[in-house]
């Protein structure tokens, strides 16, 4: 097992009621089957949005594995400017 | 040369350089936050950010732009936090030797920022609530 702390902004944020969750995953998952964990967590919620994903402050493709003691952040469209 | 700044507090724009010899060209951005948000009129906005990955991201393209651009120097200070309307969110400087390359680069650094640089917008309403802005301009 590994854990993986994902940290929330914007609508990830606002769906979750959360900045910041722990979770527990079997070892060998990718970003995009955590991605999916949280999407269902928010019963559609964010449905229409966007995600890409950061693993320790630099974006990753979908298939990256994530390991122990990573910090993930699922990135809505970004509003700078 | 690059300067980046995440700010929580008004920004202070960067002076005019009247030393600068080599540059023909000294461009100026300020975007400012506008009274309304997805069609609603806001109070102000709350600019969060992803601290560490912005600054970050926002160094990568400025340095990026820089070297694809030839233009001289880019700064750039990006406000996060409490935002009263009119008043400045981002600023951006860029010396070049000729405006071409300066307003193409201009150009080119606001898009990439706007789809790069983990920051995100919360319009507060008249009424008080915050939601997340569906504003996404690239």
């Amino acid at each position: 097992m590994i854990e993986v702390k994902l940290k929330c902004f914007s609508q990830v944020k606002y769906a979750l009621g959360t900045d910041e969750m722990t979770f527990e995953l079997e070892d060998g998952i990718t970003c995009s089957e955590l991605e999916t964990i949280v999407r269902q967590t928010t019963e559609g919620k964010l449905k229409d949005i966007d995600l890409r994903i950061a693993i320790n402050q630099e974006y990753v493709k979908d298939d990256t594995e994530l390991k122990d003691g990573d910090e993930v952040v699922l990135i809505p469209p970004v509003q700078g400017g | 040369m690059v300067k980046v700044e995440i700010v929580n507090g008004r920004i202070i724009p960067f002076p005019t350089d009247n030393d600068r010899t080599d540059e023909g060209s000294e461009l100026t951005f300020n975007g400012r936050v506008r009274s309304i948000e997805d069609d609603k009129e806001i109070t102000h906005l709350e600019y969060e950010y992803y601290d560490g990955m912005a600054e970050k991201e926002l160094r990568k393209i400025a340095e990026e732009t820089i070297k694809k651009y030839s233009v001289h120097d880019l700064f750039c200070k990006h406000r996060v936090g409490k935002v009263e309307v009119g008043q400045v969110s981002l600023h951006v400087v860029i010396w070049s030797k000729h405006r071409k390359e300066g307003i193409d680069a201009m150009t080119h650094f606001i898009s990439e920022l706007k789809h790069k640089v983990p920051i995100w917008k919360w319009a507060i309403h008249q009424d008080g609530t915050k939601i997340p802005s569906d504003c996404t301009h690239q």
